[in-house]
Parts: structure tokens; C-alpha cells; sequence
């Protein structure tokens, strides 16, 4: 920052340096009869000013001028733009520093996203091996129930097939004792005599009669 | 409901009144009719079909319906009624029905109690363990 504000005053001297050697220029061939005089009056330095062409009031008043304008240009130019420059200085050393730990969690956020992508990995293959072992024992587990099943099923029919073999064997034996029984009762009613009905009947009510003895 | 019970009560004192040492009688039944036709209960006819049925049950517990498919020996008949006065310990009259449905025997009915001793009934016991 100093050597850009000694360099920015060099720039702006020189034009005022240019200016007042032309005027000393212009100002010299006076001068070569006055320094002359000063040679005669005055002492070594006075004439070397002379041959120079310095003029000290011109000097000091150029002196004064540059440092006003130094200062006027330090004050609202050059203290802005070093305060401007500063500050971008900071924003890019803090973007810098931002960038870096950004970097830094980009990089965590990465080992992270590894580390959760290889747990996720090996979740899953878990859940994965989990499901299969799950599945296979429903799948064994249905297997039994529809075995179970198919057995209670068999037996239900064997147990229905029978009761129906039961069912028509009452009915059969129904059937024939009803026929034996209606034949029995036409045959006796055609076959016995009166004779034989009234004895029978006499001896039952005897049977009856005595039943309670 | 408590009427109905008053005449339930009042028909089984009038059928205990219809009995003649134990057994109904038309005479005593005509008595406690012509007792209720002095009275004229309130409920008239109602206490006289409750009587009825009292009394229709009491004869069926003193007869035995003798159902027999030909006539039956009079000793034969005095013999049940014999045995089951005594069975029932009240005297019980013997009332033939013809039944040719019998084929042969006897079929008796005290009340609800029934005696089969008829072929029919024999041949139709079979068939039933038989089936």
C-alpha cells in the first residue's frame, strides 16, 4: 500500500516537477545576470542555486502545494481505496477460508455419505438375509398349515363318507326292518286263524295280567 | 292368570267331589253339577270345561282301554283289571276296543301308560332293534 502511495505521488509530482522546470527555464537567462550578482554577493550555494535555476519562494511554495495535494489525495482517495482494498482482502481471504471449510465439510459430508451408504449397504443385505430366512419359514410354515389342511380335509371327508355309509346302512336296515315288518304282519294276518289270534291274545292278557305280580 | 288358577283349583275339588270311594260315578258327578247350576259361578262355562277336562282325565287314569283284534274271555278281562287296580292301587275298569291292526294280543292303556303285548307292537319293537 505504501509503495502505491509513494509511486501515486511520484506520478503526481511529476507534472509539478515539469511545470516548474520549465518556469525556471524560462526564468534562467534573468537569473544568469541575477546569480551574478549572488556569485558576487552571496556565498557558493547561492550560486549553484543560480546555475541550477531553483528559486526558493517558487520551491517552498510548490513544497506546501504538493504536500496540500498529498494530503487531500491520502484523505479522500487514497485512504478509500486502501480501506476498499482492505476490505476485499478480507472477503477474499475469508471467501478463501470459506472454500476451505467448505472443502473440509464437503470432504466430511462425503466420508459421511460413504460411511452411510456402506451402513445402508449392510442394512439391507441384514434386512435382505432377514426377509429370506422370513420368508422360507412361511413358506415352510404355510406348507404345514396347508399339509395340516389338506390332512383335517381328508379326514373330515372320510368322516362324512362314513357317517353317509352309517346313514344308508340305517336307512337300508330302516327299509328292511319296515318291509320284514309289513310282510311279517300280512303274512301273520293272512296265515293265523281266529282260533290262533284268540289264544294268543287270551295268553297275552295272561302275560299282561301277571306282568305287575 | 290368578282366575285361571281359582278355576283350576275349584275343578279339581269338584272332580275330588264327583269321586265315590275313589272312583267317579255319574250319580256324584250329576250331584256337583246340579250344585253349580245353583251357585252360577261367575265364570260358568269356563269352570265347566275346566271340569271336563279334569274330569276326562281322572276316568282315563281309572280305565284300562283293552285293545285287543277279537273278542276277549271275560276272565281275561278281569284279571287285568285286577292286577292293575292293585298295580295303581286304585280301582281301575277295563274297557274293550277292537284293534285288527294287532294282528294278535293285547294292548293296554292305563292314563298315559301303555302295555303292548300284540304281535304288531312285537314285530314293530323288532324293526326297531333291528334298525
Amino acid at each position: 500500500m505504501k509503495a502505491i502511495f509513494i509511486t501515486l505521488l511520484f506520478a503526481l509530482s511529476l507534472p509539478l516537477g515539469l511545470f516548474s522546470a520549465e518556469d525556471l527555464h524560462a526564468n534562467s537567462h534573468n537569473s544568469v545576470s541575477v546569480g551574478a550578482e549572488h556569485v558576487e554577493s552571496g556565498g557558493v550555494i547561492s550560486e549553484l542555486a543560480g546555475n541550477f535555476g531553483i528559486s526558493w519562494p517558487t520551491l517552498v511554495a510548490q513544497m506546501v502545494n504538493f504536500c496540500i495535494v498529498a494530503l487531500v489525495l491520502y484523505k479522500f482517495a487514497v485512504k478509500p481505496i486502501a480501506a476498499t482494498l482492505d476490505e476485499r482482502q478480507q472477503k477474499i481471504a475469508d471467501g478463501l477460508q470459506y472454500a476451505e471449510e467448505m472443502k473440509a465439510q464437503l470432504a466430511e459430508a462425503e466420508r459421511e455419505r460413504a460411511e452411510k451408504i456402506k451402513q445402508a449397504a449392510i442394512d439391507a443385505q441384514k434386512i435382505l438375509t432377514e426377509s429370506r430366512e422370513q420368508s422360507k419359514e412361511m413358506i415352510e410354515q404355510k406348507t404345514q398349515e396347508a399339509a395340516a389342511q389338506a390332512e383335517a380335509i381328508i379326514r373330515k371327508a372320510s368322516e362324512a363318507t362314513e357317517l353317509e355309509r352309517q346313514k344308508m346302512l340305517s336307512d337300508v336296515r330302516q327299509e328292511v326292518a319296515r318291509l320284514v315288518v309289513a310282510t311279517s304282519s300280512k303274512v301273520l294276518s293272512r296265515d293265523l286263524s281266529d282260533a290262533e289270534k284268540q289264544t294268543f291274545s287270551d295268553s297275552a292278557a295272561k302275560e299282561l295280567a301277571s306282568a305287575g305280580n | 292368570m290368578k282366575r285361571d288358577q281359582k278355576i283350576t283349583r275349584l275343578a279339581k275339588k269338584l272332580v275330588e267331589l264327583s269321586k265315590d270311594n275313589g272312583v267317579v260315578t255319574e250319580a256324584k258327578v250329576g250331584e256337583v253339577l246340579a250344585g253349580l247350576k245353583q251357585v252360577q259361578h261367575r265364570h260358568h262355562l269356563t269352570v265347566l270345561k275346566t271340569f271336563l277336562n279334569y274330569l276326562r282325565r281322572e276316568i282315563a287314569l281309572q280305565t284300562a282301554v283293552v285293545s285287543t283284534p277279537g273278542p276277549l274271555s271275560g276272565e281275561a278281562l278281569r284279571a287285568i283289571e285286577a292286577n292293575y287296580s292293585k298295580m295303581y292301587d286304585r280301582p281301575i275298569t277295563a274297557v274293550t276296543k277292537k284293534d285288527t291292526s294287532l294282528i294278535a294280543g293285547v294292548h293296554v292303556r292305563v292314563g298315559d301308560d301303555v302295555y303292548d303285548a300284540s304281535v304288531a307292537g312285537r314285530l314293530q319293537r323288532l324293526a326297531e332293534n333291528v334298525s
